[in-house]
């Protein structure tokens, strides 16, 4: 597999509806949250993210291409136009602030700094990992959340825009370079 | 962020002669060869849904064409569309980029509907009809599905027809030119920018689909998606994308044509028939290799082409090559996005392009659509299809 790392100054597509957006979302925020990264450690925090990147997802689990037994009945309804209103909505929320609790030490930061670093990651992520394009922000997640997206994309378990970029990404991780790159990324300022 | 490029420290470079790297290429494989005057370009985002029609019937009002002629919608809803074919009962068969997925237009008296026939292949982006069967070509696979007519709902189990292909992904993916003669041209892209590439790369195949030998007729070809057959001569002629990160304006992707089998178009040593490359000529002389016989401009993305042989279109332009350019990711601003005409004699003599079908592009980073192949339809109209917006348009005559 190979990658692709896609980036786009914009694109003449209907633009998502924010309203109706955030009116099909109500169903998401008991477990993605809102402003606020969610309690349950799996589940992503999504205000703030990249559009393409989410309607992406969506896509993913409604194709049966990316599969999660929450979010895999829950796609099966959704119909494109709400795929774009949904990545409309989450994508105009701010950011929300990085995890406080439960964080690693100094140490393991800084290897996983290096971990990044050596990875190339900001060739598509870009320097403060805010994304561009199809590459979602990567930072102001829990870490457990970014251990499995790694090691999902690690074993195929999940697919990547840009021709298996993400796959392609991730091959040569090792489950301490994962472990470290997700403290870094967890606690990125 | 609309027009500015995400700022990161390095420039990216990486060794791309080693197997590893073609079996496991870094995600940015293709932003290994960077200069500081390009730095920052990338690909353009794929959209996840396929565009609206009632959004494609508006952007269809932005193309420009001859007068007489006119465009409209075909069909839509088919995630990144690729290559089209007939079937012997009128339906026309898709192929598609990333999304796994072949789709089946049926038309019922005016009104198209679309099916995802099959689902879960890697890139099958070429497809071809012959025999009552469709014949698609994944990364290294080339499929056939027989009875595809009488079975859209219910698909078949493929026989593999021919699979002696690397497993590369990387300018990976396929077209099928059909020679209505028992074979294919199938393109082999290597898993790079530019390098050397590894044995059955940068090449081109001529394959019979029956007994699944293949002939090698051309070396030397970096990413070639799209040719066709010269009704006049029997001669392939193949679009070719040349290499990135030599500069927004050089070197120019190619309209080849093979007068016969074995010749080599210059990859990696030799560009656009003139200029050497500055670390891979490594000696060689452009003049060793054959030109191109257009140069179509650099970065336009020349993909799927067809020679026109209906009756509907102005008799000029009969014999003409009609190429669809998906357009340029690496370069400032980008061109192509629109359907080039070429004329040529059969020999490639007093050969020369003009745009036929321009507007996909909407600003200097932004497409609404991006046409990628092109087939004639019986009544001597053409279709287009886009992979960005994920439909098929139609491009008709109807006199001056």
């Amino acid at each position: 597999m190979t990658g692709l790392c896609l980036l786009a100054a914009g694109q003449a597509h209907a633009a998502g509806d924010v309203a109706a957006g955030k009116e099909k979302a109500e169903i998401c925020t008991p477990c993605h949250g809102e402003q606020t990264v969610p309690d349950t450690a799996n589940v992503p925090a999504l205000a703030g993210q990249n559009n393409n990147y989410l309607q992406w997802q969506l896509i993913y689990f409604r194709e049966g291409r990316r599969k999660n037994e929450v979010m895999s009945p829950l796609a099966q309804d959704l119909t494109d136009k709400d795929v774009r209103n949904l990545g409309a909505y989450f994508a105009s929320l701010p950011r929300p602030p990085a995890p406080t609790k439960d964080l690693a030490d100094a140490s393991l930061i800084e290897t996983g700094k290096k971990a990044i670093a050596g990875h190339g990651c900001a060739a598509c992520h870009t320097d403060t990992f805010e994304g561009a394009g199809a590459a979602p922000a990567i930072t102001r997640q829990h870490h457990d959340y970014l251990i499995k997206a790694l090691t999902d994309y690690r074993e195929n378990a999940r697919p990547s825009t840009g021709v298996g970029a993400m796959n392609d990404a991730a091959a040569s991780l090792t489950d301490s370079d994962i472990k470290a790159i997700a403290a870094y990324l967890e606690t990125y300022k | 962020m609309a027009g500015a490029l995400p700022a990161y420290a390095q420039l990216k470079h990486y060794d791309s002669d080693t197997p590893s790297f073609w079996k496991h290429p870094p995600a940015d494989w293709f932003l290994g060869d960077e200069t500081q005057a390009q730095k920052g370009l990338a690909p353009i985002a794929q959209p996840a849904t396929p565009a609206d029609p009632a959004d494609i019937e508006n952007n269809l009002k932005k193309i420009k064409l001859p007068p007489g002629f006119k465009i409209e919608l075909y069909a839509s809803g088919m995630p990144e569309a690729r290559q089209m074919a007939w079937g012997d009962d009128g339906t026309l068969f898709v192929g598609s980029f990333g999304a796994t997925n072949v789709y089946a237009v049926k038309d019922e008296d005016g009104k198209r509907t679309v099916k995802t026939i099959l689902k879960g292949l890697n890139m099958p982006t070429g497809v071809a009809f012959e025999n009552g069967s469709l014949y698609v070509v994944a990364i290294d696979k080339l499929l056939r599905y027989d009875k595809a007519e009488a079975n859209l709902d219910k698909m078949p189990e493929p026989v593999v027809v021919y699979d002696d292909m690397p497993p590369y992904t990387s300018h990976g993916w396929k077209y099928l030119a059909d020679d209505h003669k028992g074979a294919f041209y199938i393109p082999f892209g290597p898993p790079f920018n530019i390098g050397i590439p590894p044995t059955s790369n940068a090449q081109i195949r001529r394959v019979n689909y029956t007994n699944g030998l293949a002939e090698l007729v051309a070396e030397g070809v970096r990413n070639s998606v799209g040719g066709d057959v010269d009704p006049r001569s029997g001669d392939y002629w193949f679009t070719e994308n040349a290499r990135d990160w030599l500069s927004d304006d050089t070197p120019s992707d190619k309209l080849n044509h093979l007068a016969k089998f074995g010749e080599h178009f210059g990859y990696p040593y030799c560009h656009q028939g003139d200029i050497p490359d500055p670390k891979f000529a490594m000696g060689h002389k452009c003049d060793e290799f054959t030109p191109p016989a257009v140069k179509l401009g650099a970065h336009v993305a020349p993909l799927g082409m067809k020679f026109y042989t209906g009756m509907m279109f102005p008799p000029e332009y009969t014999d003409n090559i009609l190429i669809a350019e998906h357009g340029s990711w690496n370069r400032h601003n980008v061109q192509g996005g629109r359907i080039e005409r070429v004329i040529t004699d059969p020999d490639g003599k007093n050969a020369r392009q003009e745009v036929f079908a321009d507007g996909w592009i909407t600003g200097p980073r932004e497409y609404w659509g991006r046409p990628d192949d092109i087939i004639q339809m019986k009544d001597g109209s053409i279709l287009v299809s886009d992979d960005f917006a994920g439909a098929v348009y139609r491009i008709s005559y109807s006199g001056s």
